[in-house]
């Protein structure tokens, strides 16, 4: 029994370790100088140096702009996508309305395109429009994959809501409107919360929109951080710090919403496809 | 005078409004024009040849080998990571669910590979963990005397590596899913048939599995849909290569659509990829309501 626990907790540790590594290891490498990184076997105690951080962000091929890139076209792309969202989530949980299993079915299916048979045409149109490498056009394609996500996800934490709650609101013959924004809204503060975390993340991983759609004005991380390596191939200790500047955010935030992730995962599968 | 119901139906339509307008624009109005592109010729590299092509690009693709190999390469990579997923998710949940303490510190590491951006994934392993003489992997198997490898560069280990890849990141998912839903199981269940002298084995098969297959399933169905539409990982990996040994699909839409700029070939062979995409989403859908 006592080598039995032995055993899995040395196979606990042995996951923990191949999770965690690419974020410990990048961490690690990035105060190294190239000279230890290429050190074998690996230094695991050596003379930290700033030098990397200094010249991923301020030396001349800063990644300061492409950080920005990806703030600002997340960040609207999430504004956007939660103001949309949440009053449509509100009606498909909550109101009575001719084809609403069609309507659910219909945004949970426009999740399941690949964006790989999405992108010609959007390439096509932001063209035509003269928007390709700016901003809007990328926060507008960026809503393709944030909405749908969005409104499931808000879907599921209006169901929480106990339906007394706005009963209650419209006896007191306030309007359907006001009851939502006084009463209904603060009740699933959380949900929106969380949910605006899971969009922004998506959001600021995205890479196929980006690289396509983007170009030398709007050039996000996720971006910037491929062109890295096929231009400077062999300076890892730049590399590593140029990933922890990106991975820095996501793994902030998934750690704010840790335990809301398995719900954050498996929205809408877990309705069955669109049968509400 | 509207009635209730009337008024509830205005305001409704309200709500959803702009939403369904934003989805129309930006998912169905594209995949329309995919579908129209797909009948087209267009090539940008000979653009005076562009105009209807019928069904020219379909009939072209029954007769194009990289076409079936990038078919056959999607199928291996779905079902093998999926597969892989699955199985190691639900192996370690259950190992994870017999230590009492130490399951927060798994929850939390659990998380890092699932937030990271699949394109920086993709470059971590391509650059620390299997270039050869300098990826900790390459590292190990040097040690263990097996060698040094091209993990990505030779064509007959690069599938398997990139598939490694995706097991990687998306195993935390399944594990993750897996273990919320054995938390959730009532442990008097376990006492009464402890009390039979079921063993272990039989409480697995018979109490465990049953109660769990839920979840499983829906493991199985988001993960075989992201699967499908996985890009970003392979394509900082190796970009579909070396040669054509990892261009699924995906890559050898993407591929023939912006470095061999004919956009209608690619189109087609998008649709292709969306058309398998929602059989198997269909199939597994049916399945799921049928038990």
């Amino acid at each position: 029994m006592k080598l039995r626990k032995a055993f899995i907790t040395a196979a606990a540790a042995v996951i923990l370790v191949v999770w965690s590594f690419p974020v410990l290891w990048a961490l690690l490498t990035s105060f190294k100088t190239e000279r230890d990184v290429l050190a074998y076997p690996p230094k695991l105690i050596f003379a930290p140096t700033l030098a990397n951080y200094t010249d991923v962000l301020f030396g001349s091929a800063s990644l300061l702009p492409n950080l920005w890139s990806s703030f600002i076209v997340a960040s609207f792309a999430t504004a956007l996508a939660m103001l949309i969202a949440v009053p449509a989530a509100y009606a498909l949980a909550r109101l009575e309305f001719p084809a609403k299993q069609g309507t659910g079915f219909y945004v949970l299916a426009t999740q399941m395109l690949p964006p790989v048979g999405l992108i010609i045409p959007y390439y096509l149109a932001l063209q035509k429009l003269a928007a390709l490498d700016t901003y809007s056009g990328l926060v507008v394609i960026y809503l393709t994959f944030s909405l749908p996500f969005a409104i499931w996800l808000m879907v599921s934490y209006f169901e929480d809501v106990p339906r007394e709650m706005e009963e209650a609101a419209l006896l007191d013959r306030a309007g359907r409107l006001r009851a939502l924004w006084h009463v209904i809204l603060p009740q699933v503060r959380g949900g929106i919360a969380v949910t605006t975390i899971f969009v922004f993340l998506n959001a600021w991983n995205e890479f196929l929109f980006a690289v396509v759609l983007g170009g030398n004005r709007v050039r996000t991380v996720t971006v910037a951080m491929f062109n890295f390596i096929s231009v400077e191939q062999t300076l890892w200790a730049k590399l590593a710090a140029g990933a922890v500047l990106a991975m820095a955010p996501v793994i902030l935030l998934g750690l704010l919403a840790q335990r809301h992730i398995v719900k954050g995962l498996t929205v809408g599968a877990v309705k069955g496809g669109g049968r509400r | 005078m509207p009635t209730i119901a009337q008024r509830e139906r205005r305001f409704a339509l309200m709500l959803l409004a702009p939403a369904l307008v934003v989805l129309v624009l930006t998912t169905t109005a594209p995949l329309l024009y995919l579908l129209w592109m797909s009948l087209q010729r267009v090539d940008l590299s000979m653009p005076a040849l562009s105009g209807f092509a019928g069904l020219d690009n379909f009939a072209r693709m029954a007769g194009d080998p990289r076409f079936w190999a990038s078919l056959w390469l999607t199928l291996i990579y779905t079902g093998a990571t999926v597969v892989m997923q699955v199985f190691i998710g639900l192996l370690l949940a259950l190992l994870v669910m017999q230590i009492p303490r130490g399951q927060g510190a798994l929850r939390v590491a659990a998380i890092l590979p699932i937030v990271l951006a699949p394109v920086v994934v993709g470059l971590f392993w391509r650059t620390f963990v299997l270039a050869p003489d300098f990826g900790i992997v390459d590292l190990v198997t040097r040690w263990l005397g097996l060698g040094s490898h091209n993990w990505l560069g030779d064509p007959r280990l690069a599938l398997m590596s990139v598939i490694a890849i995706h097991t990687w990141q998306w195993t935390p998912f399944a594990f993750l899913v897996i273990l919320a839903s054995l938390a959730a199981l009532p442990p008097d269940i376990y006492e009464a048939a402890r009390i039979d002298r079921a063993s272990a084995w039989q409480r697995f098969w018979r109490i465990t599995l049953p109660l769990i297959r839920p979840a499983i399933v829906i493991v199985l169905i988001m993960r075989t849909m992201i699967a499908l539409s996985a890009f970003a990982a392979i394509f900082a990996a190796t970009g579909g290569g070396p040669g054509t040994a990892t261009e699924i699909l995906n890559l050898y839409a993407y591929r023939t659509s912006f470095s061999e700029l004919n956009l209608g070939y690619g189109a087609s062979l998008a649709v292709v990829l969306l058309a398998i995409t929602l059989l198997i989403s269909f199939a597994m859908f049916t399945l799921r309501k049928a038990r």
